[in-house]
């Protein structure tokens, strides 16, 4: 049993070390070899040590009430930075809004949950499970229904590719040798230790190409949902007009590409593919915020 | 034709005067279409005045001629002199340009790495988020409302 806990650990830091170096196209084959190595440990002991279990279910991935149970904690703290906006109608408008683009994904049955949250930052969040936040300051940058939807899908991108989930897993499989075999913690707690500080996860930068490769979902679950393709485009055009001094920026700018970047990324995979498409962009329909 | 018109109205939306500059050389149409007549050459860097936008293009104006580019093709905002060369655009990128500008924000302390660090769970607003949910069946009413049409599409390839 001391041995086969050895093989494991071995197993763990192989794949910590190694995941530095990969992207996460790259990675996934990585863990999923280190699967095959965790599956072959197990074939040969009895699975008898709950700690072992334990570690083993880190390798292979939460589950998906996991998942969502890593959001909410997630979710929960960010709300205790920046509250919900006191407006159920925005708030329902808004979940309608995201549930229709998020229906358009692979994952449509997630439980998603979507909110604006008070800040005049310009900033929008997602939590592994569904949970998708954007702030007041992004919201009062949208001239359409079709912008929102754009932002949202966005979002939406990072959760059904586990964007967050695959970060957490990195830095879980770092520590897995001291904590998770070390200490016995339970429940949320147990959630909590896993993501760090309060909301800090949603404050690291996710790698660049996941930023892009969620802003050409973004434009595609839009369009699926029958919104005009360029929401996104066009609210990136409006943050990148924001001067780089400005503080409303300044988290956004810090944990993304620059929107110069990122617009002439989305350009290119874009290209001609959107001009036969006639969306709606639902100017009307987009609910005004008080000043 | 009427009803065309009805459309272009609709989807078009007017901007209040913004001003912008090409990102990359692109040609003006006289059409917001790929395939539409080219009108002008724009070179990077040339200023314009962005008058409506439909779908992915700007009407604009370059000097006295009006007419379509891709919206993606065009940095909005403010060209500063000299933006035209590459130094001015990689300024522009780097967040350089705007050294000039000393005050630009409210004021108002931004989310930050700390706050966000520091919170604490908050039960009561997490429920309050999810109270509001909307269920496929609603969101799919909701989406029959405003007339949206599902389409298949399929996901892009990374560049």
């Amino acid at each position: 049993m001391k041995k086969s806990i050895q093989i494991l650990l071995a197993s763990l830091s192989m794949v910590s070390v190694s995941a530095c170096a990969f992207d996460l196209g790259e990675l996934k084959g990585k863990v999923d070899a280190a699967k095959v190595k965790v599956d072959a440990a197990k074939a040969s002991i009895p699975p008898v040590n709950p700690k072992l279990a334990e570690a083993v279910k880190d390798i292979q991935g939460p589950s998906e009430s996991e998942e969502i149970a890593i959001g909410r904690q997630i979710a929960g703290n960010l709300l205790g930075a920046a509250p919900l906006v006191k407006d159920d109608k925005l708030q329902k408008y808004v979940n309608r809004v995201g549930r229709w683009v998020a229906t358009q994904s692979e994952r449509p049955d997630l439980p998603w949950h979507f909110g604006v949250i008070q800040s005049e930052d310009m900033n929008a969040f997602a939590a592994p499970g569904g949970y998708i936040f954007i702030t007041l300051g992004l919201y009062r940058t949208f001239q359409s229904e079709a912008d929102m939807a754009g932002v949202l899908g966005h979002e939406v991108g990072h959760v059904i590719r586990q964007h967050h989930l695959k970060v957490l897993q990195q830095s879980k499989l770092v520590d897995a040798g001291s904590k998770v075999l070390s200490k016995s913690v339970g429940g949320n707690d147990k959630v909590q230790q896993l993501i760090g500080s309060g909301a800090e996860i949603v404050a690291r930068g996710l790698d660049k190409d996941a930023e892009f490769e969620a802003d050409r979902i973004g434009v595609v679950l839009a369009t699926r949902a029958g919104y005009d393709a360029y929401g996104l485009p066009s609210v990136l055009q409006q943050i990148g007009h924001a001067a780089k001094d400005d503080d409303r920026v300044a988290l956004l700018f810090k944990t993304h590409p620059l929107p110069e970047d990122r617009l002439n990324k989305l350009g290119s995979a874009m290209g001609d593919r959107f001009d036969r498409v006639k969306g709606l962009t639902l100017e009307k329909r987009l609910l005004k915020v008080k000043q | 034709m009427v009803l065309m018109l009805c459309a272009l109205v609709q989807n078009g939306i007017a901007l209040a005067s913004e001003v912008g500059a090409m990102s990359k050389a692109d040609d003006m149409k006289a059409e917001p279409f790929s395939d539409s007549k080219s009108v002008k050459a724009l070179s990077v860097g040339e200023k314009l005045d962005i008058l409506s936008k439909q779908g992915g293009w700007f009407k604009v104006k370059a000097g006295k001629t009006t007419g379509w580019v891709r919206m993606l093709s065009v940095r909005k905002g403010d060209a500063k002199k000299g933006a035209g060369n590459a130094s001015g655009l990689l300024a522009l990128s780097s967040g350089r340009a705007g050294t000039g500008k000393v005050v630009a924000t409210t004021g108002v302390r931004g989310l930050n790495e700390e706050e966000l660090k520091a919170a604490t769970f908050n039960e009561a607003e997490l429920q309050r988020a999810e109270a509001n949910a909307s269920s496929k069946t609603d969101a799919t009413a909701f989406a029959n409302q405003g007339k949206l049409v599902v389409r298949p599409f399929d996901y892009l390839p990374a560049q």
